[in-house]
């Protein structure tokens, strides 16, 4: 047996072994606070086992194995639905910012270590009322201010801000400048005097996990800069790219394939089982084989990490592809169940029940680049073809009509 | 289970590419298209000069001894330049079944011959549907007698495979077809050779009946569906480029017509169609070549061929559409590929046959 098999293993097990406690069945029906409770207790155990900070550096409280350790990870933690989500973007964006950039290495130690153990969550401030896709285009101020700095504006779409304790942000320090050229990076403390956090209630159900969040002459030092002055966007598209191997479900995080076959076998279609009718076997099939190819793309890059190689760049097709083919499945499937369908569980999970799927798809759609930013990345990126027209290219920021 | 290439895996795909870059001509093909009865001569002595129509006969026979992953990888340079012959598919599922039946004298007939590219098989399974559950051709006393439809090489094949009822079972059978009586298919894409076959009172050898028969059967016909694949694959993935080159050059109102989104994200759709099938190829060549891969294999055949024939219909759609009205003379010869989408479409079992295998294999219910 393989070295990465028999982490493989040694995964499964501990996530069995913690399964009762932090799984699915723990987490029906918790209000917020104790749910997010109980993801801290699960981070903090994560932590103690040895799994958290996979691939980080020991010096940081990292476990200092490959990326590919913390890809086969995520694989088996997935099917438990454990109560991770708030540490997504603290650890899979923010923090490994701060590890990496952040000036004062005994205090960014420190951070790493909190976030790691689940005590402290970090949040990403980058969208904006006016800039989702079009980051460049953030409006939030920073000004010298003495020593330092001074924050004024509003960033959205911010998940997990009401439950942060800081969080790294782009924010405009010249806008006498074209657009690229005038931001800086910087971390900001969410409990700062101006800083105010308003959760957005989403079409779909579940608990409040995006924010608006507002800045109202918030005080930052110096050294809470994260990038040179004016260099905030290479920082930014850099901090993208640190933790760029994550697991990713052909699924879309909807119901899998096999579901959607039980479901088909048990509605029926003009007095016949569902199964029976071509137009289902024909959304079967496919769904099948457009989830096969993407599994079949995820184990072979995993299989290049493994021999020292760099993955293609087909492996950025899944977000694309599978969120958009379970926004579909999901349709039909709420189709098959007729009258039946109407009800809607608010405490469903996507993972498992079709309207909840349906109803939460189109933020998936959007949310982490919008399919048209997608298609335009591999169209660009992957084939080399031209970029949009922008009319804003290259003219100073203040001069671009808003 | 998946793979990465090997190097010799890599450096057969990225030699079939040259040669098959080198040695292929548009005008040549586009002729082909206007006569019945002919091959792409040159492109068949390519094969054999390369040794690609022994590459998965197994050494004992004359061959290399290779798998579906090589022959895949060789299929899909030959489908990224819509080589004239079809050969390569109909004799790798022609010594399946000679390997499967297990006949010591028709093996030595046959293998060598293919091996050598001197013989060249047909898979007569077809009566319309392209493995009907009950075929009327019938084979009575070691003769064949009725009409297999749209074989394709049946112009040219010295034997078939023949797909048929006897004693109200199914059965397979292989029959020398020197003699017989060929109906030519005038058709959209005449270098596939395709013809009826007509068996009337034709000496035929018995390879297996029954259940025995009907499990080889799909297992040939799924083993050639993924050689298909791959050349769909290749297909999709030259018409990908040659959209994104036009585009690149084209222009209009000032810019290239890749800079519109309308255009650039159909181009990016396309990319992946291709990734996604070429995974799904991947994937099944290597089932098709491990011991242990057998039970998940049919499912994975049939995913590779849903991806591929999907990939390649629309590309040859898109990047037609792309080139505007360049792309539907006959010059341009993008409709090589638009003919070839549709002549693989159909070999091997259509989207609906694949489908409702499939949804069977996932469900537990047949059609």
């Amino acid at each position: 047996m393989s070295d990465l098999e028999a982490y493989r293993l040694k995964a499964r097990a501990w996530l069995e072994s913690v399964a009762p406690t932090f799984g699915r069945a723990a987490q029906a029906g918790l209000p917020e606070a104790q749910h997010l409770a109980l993801g801290r207790r699960y981070q903090r155990a994560r932590f103690d086992a040895g799994f958290a900070g996979i691939n980080w550096d020991t010096a940081f409280g990292g476990q200092g194995l490959s990326p590919l350790h913390k890809l086969i990870f995520e694989q088996e933690e997935m099917p438990f639905g454990m109560p991770m989500g708030y540490f997504g973007v603290s650890l899979g964006i923010s923090v490994p910012v701060v590890m990496r950039f952040a000036q004062d290495r005994e205090w960014a130690r420190e951070r790493v270590l909190a976030a790691l153990r689940g005590d402290e969550i970090w949040c990403q401030l980058f969208s904006e009322p006016s800039g989702g896709s079009d980051l460049a285009g953030v409006r939030t101020r920073a000004e010298p201010d003495g020593n330092g700095w001074k924050l004024n504006g509003q960033k959205l779409w911010t998940t997990f801000a009401q439950h942060s304790d800081y969080g790294v942000i782009i924010a405009r320090n010249d806008p006498a400048v074209p657009k690229h050229k005038g931001l800086t990076f910087f971390w900001v403390d969410m409990r700062s005097p101006g800083v105010t956090v308003r959760p957005i209630r989403l079409a779909a159900a579940g608990h409040d996990h995006v924010n608006e969040v507002f800045f109202d002459n918030v005080g930052l030092t110096d050294g809470q800069r994260l990038s040179p002055v004016g260099s905030g966007f290479a920082t930014a598209m850099a901090t993208l790219m640190i933790e760029r191997y994550s697991a990713s479900d052909p699924a879309g995080f909807g119901p899998s394939i096999d579901t959607f076959a039980a479901l088909a076998r048990e509605v029926e279609v003009n007095g016949r089982p569902a199964i029976e009718d071509g137009r289902v076997r024909s959304a079967l099939a496919r769904g099948y084989a457009m989830r096969a190819g993407l599994e079949a793309i995820t184990t072979r890059a995993m299989k290049m990490m493994a021999a020292g190689m760099e993955p293609g760049p087909e492996g950025s097709l899944n977000k694309l592809v599978s969120v958009r083919s379970r926004q579909k499945l999901s349709e039909l499937a709420i189709d098959l169940m007729g009258t039946l369908g109407l009800a809607w569980d608010q405490h469903a999970s996507s993972k498992d029940d079709w309207v909840a799927s349906w109803l939460a798809a189109p933020t998936g759609r959007i949310a982490g680049g919008a399919d048209e930013m997608l298609l335009n990345t591999i169209a660009e990126k992957i084939l080399g073809l031209p970029q949009d027209h922008r009319p804003d290219k290259g003219v100073p920021f203040n001069q671009i009509p808003a | 289970m998946s793979i990465v290439h090997t190097g010799e895996q890599q450096a057969i795909a990225s030699e079939s590419r040259r040669v098959l870059d080198a040695r292929t001509d548009k005008v040549r093909l586009l002729g082909l298209l206007q006569g019945i009865g002919e091959y792409d001569r040159p492109f068949w002595d390519t094969a054999v000069g390369q040794g690609w129509t022994g590459l998965a006969v197994p050494e004992a026979h004359g061959g290399l001894g290779l798998g579906l992953i090589e022959l895949g990888l060789v299929a899909q340079a030959t489908g990224a330049v819509t080589a004239g012959a079809p050969f390569l598919t109909t004799n790798h599922g022609a010594a399946c079944a000679l390997l499967a039946g297990d006949d010591a004298a028709l093996q030595a007939r046959w293998l060598p011959g293919i091996a050598a590219g001197e013989a060249v098989g047909a898979v007569a399974f077809a009566e319309g549907a392209v493995l009907p559950a009950m075929p009327r051709t019938e084979l009575v006393d070691g003769r064949l007698f009725g009409v297999k439809t749209g074989v394709t090489a049946g112009l040219r094949a010295d034997f078939a495979v023949v797909w048929a009822r006897r004693d109200g079972k199914p059965a397979l059978a292989l029959a020398d077809i020197a003699g017989i009586s060929r109906r030519p298919i005038d058709s959209f894409d005449n270098s596939r050779l395709f013809a009826d076959l007509v068996f009337s009172d034709t000496p035929a050898t018995l390879l297996a009946e029954g259940d025995a028969a009907r499990i080889m059967a799909l297992d040939i016909l799924a083993r050639m569906a993924v050689i298909t694949a791959h050349e769909q694959v290749g297909g999709a993935e030259a018409l990908l480029f040659v959209a994104r080159d036009y585009a690149n050059t084209r222009k209009a109102f000032g810019q290239p017509i890749g800079a519109f989104q309308s255009v650039k994200h159909r181009i990016a759709e396309l990319y992946g169609l291709v990734e996604i099938a070429r995974a799904n190829c991947i994937h099944a060549a290597a089932l098709a070549d491990d011991p242990g891969g057998q039970p998940d294999f049919l499912k994975a055949a049939a995913a590779a061929r849903l991806a591929a024939t999907e990939a390649y219909d629309t590309a040859a759609r898109d990047c037609v559409q792309i080139h505007g009205g360049i792309g539907v003379t006959w010059e341009a010869g993008l409709h090589l590929h638009m003919r070839r989408a549709r002549s693989l479409a159909i070999e091997q079992g259509n989207m609906l046959f694949w489908e409702d295998l499939l949804a069977a294999e996932l469900s537990g219910v047949s059609a």
